[in-house]
């Protein structure tokens, strides 16, 4: 489902990437991990063509992409549409309510009809947990309501693969667990997810596999138990500490 | 008792103030005479040969009637327009020499001396046109005219005619040999001048009403209007004034009745009081309010969406076009709006033929000034809608253009409304400026009724009023709007 070698980066002087290889099957959830600055985000937004590699192979969802060159519009479109993002920060729409964000992209990308999108919609934020909140503006809702709503924008679109970048990081410890809630359910549904996260806690409950990116390299991968509980590498054992204590 | 004796001094200073005016110029040697350099020929105007000085039929008067009083002859630049509540209310000049008529009106503000001049109102049409001859033929078409003259009271008085207004005595003739107009009303001076420099026009049956040009002084200072009636008498007498006019072409029969003149003492109109008669009044204000909205709004529409292509053009063009729209956002910024209108509505039917109506003109004009403020505004807007959203756009399969439809224009334009409206308010009274092509709107019509009555203050709270009702009535839709566009409110 994403088959990335020799992923390469610079910004300027910089290698952010520098030569990632990576494999993953589909129905796997698999965590990415590490330092700030070590190119965990440029990762992903590498993957869905938010921004564009200096070097590298990536094959995903289907679609072989190569750095050398700009992407067809419509390679690009359907590219998007089968690998879902969700960030940090949520980036809802926020002149929109929490359902028109989420029938935002099947209604003006995919071009379907209002009718059925809606339905779709409604299931999907209920699925979420916010059967109540459709009409709602994203300032009215927490943050962990507006990560949800943004889980089920992803979703909507019925992508193959799913790309999140810190999805609890920007919320209070309490209102984390919501979150958590809907991925785990995402996982046991078979959806094929690449998280990159520092919430231990998340890692442990969703994860197949994970891996420790450092200096814009995997240094360390393999099943999650395995470099949660046991890494091999010091430099991992010292991150884990730190995020830890 | 000091402030009664305070008082007594006061009043005594100015009662001093008034009858000793002839014995301050007299003590200074000098006379200031207001007009203004923009009269044009043959009145007062830059000559050719050396630019920096200035000549004319009554430049040369006045210089003759200051050697006959034994001063020195001093010009003050002032709008014509204005002369006469400058001379009435300021200490920029002592008395008025320009072109002013010895009309009921006049007299009414100001005491005038015996006549220099005789004029009469002479009607201009173009050569061709053969059927256009006299003013009820030309019912219900546009005539030029110069604001606050003689001609236009004539006009008025008359009635039939579409009266255009124009600030100085040389664009209307253009504006005839243009077809803008379909005749002109002018002093005869002014058409003698003009018409060797416009071939395709001629003068159109004979004087419709004759009148004098005399000295205006303020009417507290009698003694030194006794004195320029003797000067003006002397030099009628001994053929100073026939030398100087007949130097400038403007010695004909008419200068006969110079001589003969007697003060039949005109029937000097009343002061208006403009709230008795606010029937009359009101209704003159609103209806060249109707001019000020619907320039400002046309304005306004061709600002909104010409910004729109800039801002556009500017944040996602290619080089080239966003270089050609940061130029012109600059171009347009930078350089004085009144330049813009005359640039458009003079420069362009010059140099290309392109004869845009005036009204066309102040609309294009203030568009034109207006989008680049629009675009900037709406930079402003796109910039502060957050690069995350537009990054989740795309990620949702958006294309560029669709994230910029579906997520940063509406945003945006929440955004930038308050500063929009901002914009529409403010070109809301600088339209007042149009009136430069001949556009009677709100500020204009002021001007003229306020310089017809004298009564600045009342009318002029009867214009504020009216700007005031329709920024406030615009500032509230907006605000109604700007609720609306903002279901979520931040």
């Amino acid at each position: 489902m994403i088959h990335i070698e020799g992923l390469t980066k610079r910004y300027g002087e910089r290698r952010v990437l520098d030569g990632v290889d990576w494999v993953q099957a589909a129905g796997e959830t698999t965590v990415l991990f590490g330092g700030s600055g070590c190119g965990k985000s440029t990762l992903l937004r590498c993957l869905n063509q938010l921004e564009r590699a200096d070097a590298g192979r990536i094959r995903i969802a289907g679609h072989d992409i190569d750095p050398a060159q700009a992407p067809a519009a419509d390679v690009l479109r359907r590219l998007r549409c089968g690998v879902g993002m969700v960030f940090q920060q949520f980036h809802l729409f926020s002149h929109r309510t929490a359902l028109e964000n989420v029938m935002e992209g099947p209604l003006h990308v995919l071009g379907r009809l209002q009718g059925e999108v809606r339905q779709e919609a409604l299931d999907l934020l209920s699925r979420v947990g916010l059967e109540g909140h459709a009409d709602q503006f994203p300032h009215q809702l927490s943050g962990g309501q507006q990560q949800r709503v943004a889980i089920a924008r992803a979703l909507a679109m019925k992508p193959q693969v799913l790309l999140l970048d810190e999805p609890t990081s920007a919320l209070d410890p309490q209102l984390r667990e919501e979150v958590r809630r809907v991925l785990r359910g995402l996982a046991e549904e078979g959806m094929t997810m690449l998280v990159v996260t520092h919430d231990l806690r998340l890692a442990r409950q969703i994860a197949d596999r994970a891996a420790f990116l450092d200096g814009g390299r995997i240094l360390e991968s393999g099943p999650a138990e395995q470099v949660f509980g046991n890494p091999v590498h010091e430099r991992t054992q010292q991150f884990l500490e730190e995020v830890h204590s | 008792m000091l402030q009664i004796r305070l008082l007594t001094f006061l009043f005594g200073t100015l009662g001093l103030l008034g009858q000793d005016l002839w014995s301050e110029i007299s003590r200074k040697g000098a006379l200031r005479w207001g007009n203004d350099a923009e009269g044009g020929a043959p009145y007062i105007y830059h000559d050719p040969v050396d630019v920096s000085r200035l000549i004319g039929f009554e430049v040369e008067f006045a210089e003759a009637l200051c050697a006959r009083l034994g001063l020195r002859s001093e010009f003050v630049q002032n709008n014509w327009d204005l002369l006469v509540p400058v001379l009435g209310t300021g200490d920029a000049f002592d008395l008025i020499i320009a072109g002013l008529e010895r009309t009921p009106e006049n007299l009414a503000r100001l005491s005038m001396s015996r006549p220099y001049f005789a004029f009469g109102q002479q009607l201009v049409v173009r050569s061709n046109d053969l059927a256009l001859s006299s003013l009820d033929r030309l019912k219900d078409r546009p005539v030029g005219v110069l604001s606050a003259s003689a001609s236009q009271r004539l006009l008025e008085r008359h009635g039939g005619v579409r009266i255009r207004i124009y600030q100085d005595n040389v664009n209307y003739f253009q504006d005839l040999e243009l077809g803008r107009v379909d005749a002109v009303l002018a002093d005869s001076p002014i058409v003698e001048a003009n018409l060797p420099l416009h071939p395709q026009l001629r003068k159109a049956g004979p004087f419709l009403e004759t009148g004098f040009y005399a000295v205006g002084v303020r009417p507290t200072d009698r003694e030194l209007l006794r004195r320029v009636d003797a000067a003006v008498e002397a030099l009628l007498e001994d053929g100073t004034l026939k030398k100087i006019y007949s130097r400038y072409g403007v010695w004909g029969p008419e200068q006969e009745r110079l001589s003969a003149w007697r003060d039949e003492g005109l029937a000097v109109r009343q002061r208006i009081s403009v709230w008795r008669d606010w029937r009359v009044y009101l209704p003159l204000l609103l209806r060249a309010s109707v001019t000020t909205i619907w320039v400002t709004c046309g304005g306004m529409a061709l600002a909104v969406l010409l910004g729109l292509v800039l801002v556009l053009a500017r944040l996602h063009g290619p080089t080239p076009i966003r270089w050609l729209a940061v130029a012109y956002i600059e171009v347009f910024r930078g350089t004085p709006l009144l330049l813009q209108i005359y640039f458009i509505y003079f420069g362009l039917a010059q140099q290309l033929g392109l004869r845009l109506s005036a009204g066309l003109a102040a609309v294009v004009a203030l568009g034109l000034n207006y989008a680049a403020n629009e675009a900037e505004n709406y930079r402003a807007g796109i910039q502060g809608v957050p690069q995350g959203q537009v990054d989740a756009g795309l990620a949702l399969g958006m294309t560029r253009s669709l994230v910029l439809r579906r997520v940063v224009l509406p945003q945006a334009l929440r955004l930038c409304l308050p500063s929009v409206t901002n914009d529409f308010i403010a070109m809301f009274k600088d339209s007042s400026i149009v009136s430069v092509i001949a556009l009677v709107e709100l500020t204009k019509e002021y001007q003229i009724r306020a310089i017809d009555t004298g009564d600045y203050v009342g009318l002029g709270l009867m214009t504020a009023g009216i700007y005031f009702t329709i920024s406030y009535a615009a500032s509230l839709g907006a605000r109604h709007l700007e609720r609306r566009l903002r279901r979520d409110p931040h």
